[in-house]
């Protein structure tokens, strides 16, 4: 099986070089195959490792190509590794990855640079897949400094948009303080264990007792980067504005693989945190804060991809949680059934814009059922599962988290209940408002209102039966079931199972669920009602005030930023080139030109210079040093 | 003796260049500078180096300097032209270049000038033993020092020539 | 020694060729000359010769920057030879150019103060005149004149301290320089001491490390584009192997001493190369500051002397000169529409839609992404800085290289913008189009294989 693992990149790679280099000569039929058929290649392999990988519990596959550097003691490996842990992400990014080619192909037709996007798409899985199967936190890095690059690619996408541009740059910059973090992590890994390979690194941490502070600081470096990747407080208003992108870029990246990259991350490194005192609250809290902030901006949203964008920021909030608490195959279930439900979410969304000939407010749509059967049905069948209804997928795992989060903390099982009630409001108020109703938009628009082609529908319907019945992957004890997902990443997080075995009995864990269930009906009758039996339409932005202003207004979190950080930043390089480029240099002296008449060159013409100060500061430069060396 | 004049050369040569820099007349500058020339080819004789006075008197003195008066004198430089500088500037100038003095006088003042004197010699400032280091143990920088002339030939000569 | 006689060679070619108008074979000569000069330089691997009463010393880290130099010499030869052969003066500056290249090589192998100070001149000497190459225009005549007086200063302090070494230890010699240090470590006089820094700070003018880079935004603006990519490549690379050799070979003992001053250099150069380089709307100043706040992440290596500072000295000049002189094609190109402001890149993309990839590619190995060259030297850069444990430095660094990211990415959403009111149009020759790939490829290359280069040494 080791033989193979080389072909699951490289696929998407080759994809990107024949879209990249011939560009527009490829035949624009094809280019959209030959991408969509590199990521399926990568999913049959990938299949096919998952099926190996069932046997033997502690198999792993590793594949060393060359040592990609070595100095001093550092060695570092060109090395793939594939376990259990790796094998589920690698079917998540390769089976959802495909479906959204698929997609991508009826959805980007009209556009001119569609070979363009194969290829930053074909990059994107590429750099995704390095991040999930390179065997040490250097590729790691790589994989996760290119995902970001080519998020900012993506997002950017319609570059002729300055808004876009400027969304893209934000995305990258905010991605690059959390790779900071993991950066300084990253270094001070290796300053503790010696080494960069996930065994080396996460052997000799076991051996550590509980509570070194060094390993505090790691696992908190390391989580500031999967703050920026994963879209956490405070590095979180970037995914939002990053919807700027084409859809199906929204659904692949920012929803169902690269904003989980942070916690694949920490899954892999779970040994490291769980070791580690404050962190994993500290990681609990801010999910926590997440989780709750973003459900609530998501109420007042009317953009239809802002909502879901908030709700992916809320979702990931959900998945930080239950990996404070400890509950890392919870989390990675619940990346799971996101990508169905999320990535099938997005993907009606992109439809419904696509029928509304690019319209985003959900305010100009309304009735879009009969429309748009295929899109209403799945979109229905997404919301059900993101709400967390059974028999869909997100009740099953959203449960988990709950129930994991009770066991340690109610207060903070209370909260993130409040978190997940909220998303079925939002989220009901999109399906109603968007689907049900009178339609709002022009008549222009009703005239041209059509279902996607079936390249666009086929994707939709699989995700829908995945959201649908993804779940029974990971069925509750209660059920007296086996929860085949938690037993299948066993292997991977057993050092940490045995630390943090709290669990509830089976009557609270009923009385949990059951409780939940009716807050969301609730919820649901509520908003149903609102929206549906009163007609009610979200009210223009002007008419909104109150409470519900600042949450249409994000919180005024981009503002707060631009205030703390922005402006003093340009107000000290305003201020150093006031100083140094103009005041100093300028204002001292006004010219060369008695240098250059001293010396009679007969340039005399340049006056501009100010070669004489230029002296001046370094004779000044140089007594500096003479006084620090000497003096002081 | 040779103590007095180190003490009056030394005298000349930091007068004569303060006064290149100070006075007003291009060609004032250049007469002192042509003067603390000579001041410190008194140096180089007083340090057993006559050789080395001699070039420095026939090079720098005689052809350099020369050359750089013509100049001058072509250009038709004097004190009208030239631009007249701001009082902070020289100010300024004086205190950075006072600072300047302080820090190193300072620097050296705990330096134990560490002093060999190797057995005295009158031959070695002679052409004959300045021949023999320099075409033996500093060949190679001889020979290099022919490719930084070579470029600042090629250099000068392209700056020079007119463009057609 | 043989590398310097073959680029010697072609310097001298070069000059007759005008007289003997054969200016034709100018190209061929030094393409030809520099491939027997990148032979030479890998035939010296491992022998270790001392030349000439050990004037010169070819150990394999001379070798490796020789060889270095030379190769980014054959790049920027392809690219520039169009510039060059504009105007009337094709053998002069090609001349110029090889004698600089003479004295660079001289820099990086030399074994005797003379000889280094030596090599400085020649140098720098060919670049005053280069940078003022284009003598019908004002900017181009003023950044030789700036560089000319600034850099005349710099060699006095650097000859001031060659001299206060010189009185203190008795010899130009860096191994006896060394030996000196290493007996009388514990009582060195304030003289050696002095000199030391005034050897340094001379030779940070030369790698424009802040506070002594004043000189380089001017410079680097006026002067004729392949001009200031010669000089923020090969000079710079030469001018850190030089100032390596000689902190290595002569002060590696006193290293506790000189740490201090390399830091205040390299934290200043980079806050202050990176914060300034945000405000420019020039794209050549904005890689004039970028080249300064390079220079701070370069000396970062240096704080402390190891097994790994040479390795990532030269793996991050490497790096850094490939992804250079791939974006000043692009900046030549922009000089001849004489519009060199960022802005007038918006377009970019759409006409040259592969080339704006290659540049971002290149720039973003600039801004240190990783899989690329960039990333590679700056990680062995800052790892080198750590081991010595330096953690705040390396901090500093790393918020520095976040807001160099800033400013190459406003170069790269410039280029994917739509066009302007200004609808430049940019034409690229082949000599162009074979630099551009070259670089790209080698920066990739190295980042994907930094063992490449570091697997040598």
């Amino acid at each position: 099986m080791e033989s193979l693992l080389w072909i699951i990149p490289v696929l998407p790679f080759i994809g990107f070089l024949i879209n990249g280099i011939f560009g527009n000569k490829v035949p624009r039929s094809l280019s959209g195959i030959i991408a969509s058929v590199a990521v399926l290649g990568g999913f049959i392999v990938s299949l096919l490792l998952f099926i190996s990988l069932l046997g033997d519990e502690n198999l792993s596959f590793t594949s060393k190509y060359f040592t990609w550097f070595h100095v001093g003691d550092l060695k570092l490996d060109m090395a793939f590794m594939v376990d259990r842990l790796t094998s589920v992400m690698l079917l998540v990014i390769t089976g959802v990855g495909f479906l959204i080619h698929v997609y991508s192909i009826g959805y980007m037709h009209d556009d001119k640079d569609y070979s363009r996007f194969f290829a930053y798409l074909n990059l994107f899985v590429f750099f995704m897949l390095l991040l999930v199967m390179g065997s040490n936190y250097v590729l790691m890095f790589v994989g996760w400094e290119g995902v970001g690059l080519c998020s900012y690619l993506l997002i950017g996408f319609w570059f002729t948009n300055n808004n876009f541009n400027d969304a893209a740059k934000k995305a990258f910059i905010m991605n690059r303080i959390g790779d900071l973090g993991f950066l300084l992590g990253m270094f001070l890994i290796y300053q503790t264990f010696g080494s960069l390979n996930f065994d080396e690194v996460h052997s000799n941490a076991m051996t550590y007792a509980y509570g070194q502070p060094v390993l505090t600081t790691i696992t908190l470096l390391l989580f500031v980067g999967a703050m920026g990747k994963s879209a956490q407080i405070p590095l979180f208003t970037w995914l939002p504005d990053a919807m700027a992108g084409p859809t199906p870029v929204s659904a692949l990246i920012h929803a169902a693989t690269m904003v989980t990259a942070g916690i694949y991350m920490i899954v892999r490194a779970n040994v490291l945190f769980t070791l580690s005192v404050f962190t994993p609250e500290f990681i609990a809290v801010i999910g926590l804060l997440t989780a709750l902030l973003a459900a609530f901006i998501g109420l007042k949203q009317n953009d239809i991809k802002k909502v879901l964008a908030y709700s992916t920021v809320s979702q990931l909030g959900f998945m930080f949680v239950a990996l404070g608490v400890g509950a890392y195959t919870t989390a990675l279930f619940h990346v799971v059934t996101h990508a169905f439900f999320k990535g099938l979410l997005f993907l009606c969304a992109g439809s419904v814009i696509h029928a509304m000939g690019g319209e985003q407010d959900i305010r100009k749509m309304g009735g879009l059922s009969a429309k748009l059967p295929v899109t209403h049905l799945t979109f229905l069948i997404g919301t059900l599962a993101i709400a967390g209804l059974p028999p869909f997928a997100g009740f099953f795992s959203k449960d988990e988290i709950l129930v994991k989060v009770f066991a340690s903390s109610p207060w903070m099982y209370g909260a993130l209940a409040l978190a997940s009630v909220l998303t079925a409001i939002y989220m009901f108020r999109l399906y109603f408002v968007t689907f049900k109703g009178q339609f709002r938009g022009s008549h222009h628009q009703e005239e041209h209102l059509h279902e996607s082609p079936p390249s666009m529908t086929f994707p939709l319907i699989v995700l829908a039966i995945l959201s649908a019945l993804g779940g029974f992957i990971g069925i509750p004890e209660i059920f007296h079931a086996p929860n085949l997902i938690s037993e299948y990443l066993a292997p991977v997080t057993h050092f940490s199972s045995s630390y943090s075995a709290r669990a509830v009995s089976h009557e609270t864990e009923i009385i949990l669920l059951v409780s939940t269930l009716l807050f969301l009906l609730v919820a649901i009758w509520f908003v149903y009602n609102k929206y549906v039996k009163r007609q009610a339409i979200p009210e223009p932005d002007e008419d909104i005030a109150g409470f519900g202003k600042t949450l249409a207004g994000k919180f005024y979190v981009d503002e707060i930023y631009t205030y703390l950080i922005e402006k003093p930043l340009n107000a000290i390089s305003g201020l150093g080139y006031k100083f140094i480029e103009t005041g100093l240099i300028k204002g001292v002296v006004d010219g060369t030109a008695q240098v250059v008449g001293a010396l009679g060159l007969g340039i005399r013409t340049i006056q501009t210079g100010k070669t004489g100060t230029y002296l001046f500061a370094m004779v000044i430069a140089l007594i500096a040093f003479m006084v620090i060396k000497f003096m002081i | 003796m040779s103590n007095y004049l180190f003490y009056i050369l030394s005298f000349l040569s930091i007068f004569s260049a303060l006064m290149v820099v100070l006075s007003r007349k291009p060609v004032h500058s250049v007469l002192y500078l042509i003067f603390c020339f000579f001041t410190i080819a008194g140096h180089y004789i007083l340090l057993n180096a006559q050789f080395l006075a001699a070039v420095h008197i026939i090079v720098y003195a005689g052809a350099i300097m020369v050359l750089f008066l013509f100049v001058i004198m072509l250009l038709n430089l004097n004190a009208e032209t030239e631009p007249h500088k701001p009082l902070i500037i020289k100010g300024a100038s004086v205190v950075t270049g006072g600072m300047l003095l302080v820090v190193l006088i300072a620097t050296f003042k705990s330096a134990a000038m560490s002093v060999s004197s190797p057995e005295f010699n009158s031959d070695l400032g002679m052409v004959e033993s300045l021949g023999k280091v320099l075409y033996d143990q500093y060949m190679l920088p001889f020979e290099v020092s022919a490719l930084l002339f070579l470029s600042a030939m090629v250099g000068a000569t392209m700056i020079g020539k007119k463009e057609i | 020694m043989n590398t310097l006689i073959a680029i010697a060679g072609i310097g001298i070619v070069a000059m007759i060729a005008d007289i003997l108008r054969i200016r034709k074979i100018i190209f061929p000569v030094a393409m030809a000359g520099l491939a027997i000069a990148a032979f030479t330089a890998v035939s010296d691997w491992n022998t270790n010769t001392r030349y000439f009463n050990d004037m010169m010393f070819f150990d394999n880290y001379a070798a490796a920057f020789s060889l270095l130099i030379v190769v980014i010499a054959i790049i920027w030869f392809v690219m520039a030879v169009p510039d060059l052969k504009t105007g009337n003066h094709y053998s002069d500056k090609s001349a110029l150019v090889a004698f600089s290249l003479a004295g660079s090589v001289v820099m990086v192998s030399f074994s005797n103060l003379a000889m280094l100070f030596l090599g400085i001149e020649i140098l720098s000497v060919s670049l005053y005149v280069l940078a003022a190459s284009n003598k019908n225009n004002l900017l181009s005549n003023e950044a030789g004149f700036k560089y000319f007086i600034m850099g005349a200063f710099a060699t006095g302090i650097f000859l001031f301290g060659v001299a206060l070494i010189y009185g203190a230890c008795g010899t130009f010699n860096l191994q006896e320089i060394n030996a000196f240090v290493a007996t009388n470590k514990s009582d060195l006089s304030g003289q050696m001491y002095t000199g030391v820094l005034l050897m340094i700070i001379g030779l940070s003018f030369k790698i424009a490390a802040a506070p002594f880079h004043f000189w380089a935004p001017d410079v680097y603006e006026g002067s004729p584009t392949t001009i200031t990519a010669f000089m923020s490549t090969i000079v710079k690379v030469a001018a850190f192997g030089a100032l390596y050799r000689l902190m290595a070979g002569c002060f590696s003992q006193i290293n506790e001493w000189w740490t201090t001053v390399f830091i205040i250099l390299s934290v200043v150069s980079m806050l202050v190369g990176n914060i300034m380089a945000t405000r420019q709307s020039s794209f050549k100043r904005l890689l004039a500051f970028s080249s300064i706040s390079h220079a701070g992440y370069m000396l970062l290596p240096l704080l402390t002397l190891s097994d790994l500072t040479g390795t990532s000295l030269l793996l991050y000049g490497a790096a850094y000169a490939f992804a250079s002189i791939g974006i000043f094609s692009l900046v030549s190109v922009m000089s001849e529409n004489d519009d060199e402001s960022i802005d007038s890149l918006n377009g970019f993309a759409k006409s040259h839609p592969i080339k704006a990839i290659l540049f971002s590619v290149l720039l973003l190995s600039l801004a240190g992404i990783p899989p690329l060259a960039g990333f590679m030297g700056k990680y062995y850069a800052f790892y080198a800085a750590l081991k010595s444990g330096n953690t705040s430095i390396v901090l500093i660094a790393i918020i520095s290289s976040l807001i160099g990211v800033y400013y190459y990415l406003q170069v790269i959403i410039a280029m994917y913008k739509p066009t302007g009111h200004t609808s430049a149009s940019f034409r690229f020759t082949i000599y162009q189009n074979i630099v551009l790939w070259t670089c790209f490829l080698i920066t990739l290359i190295l980042g994907i294989f930094p063992q490449l280069i570091i697997g040598w040494l």
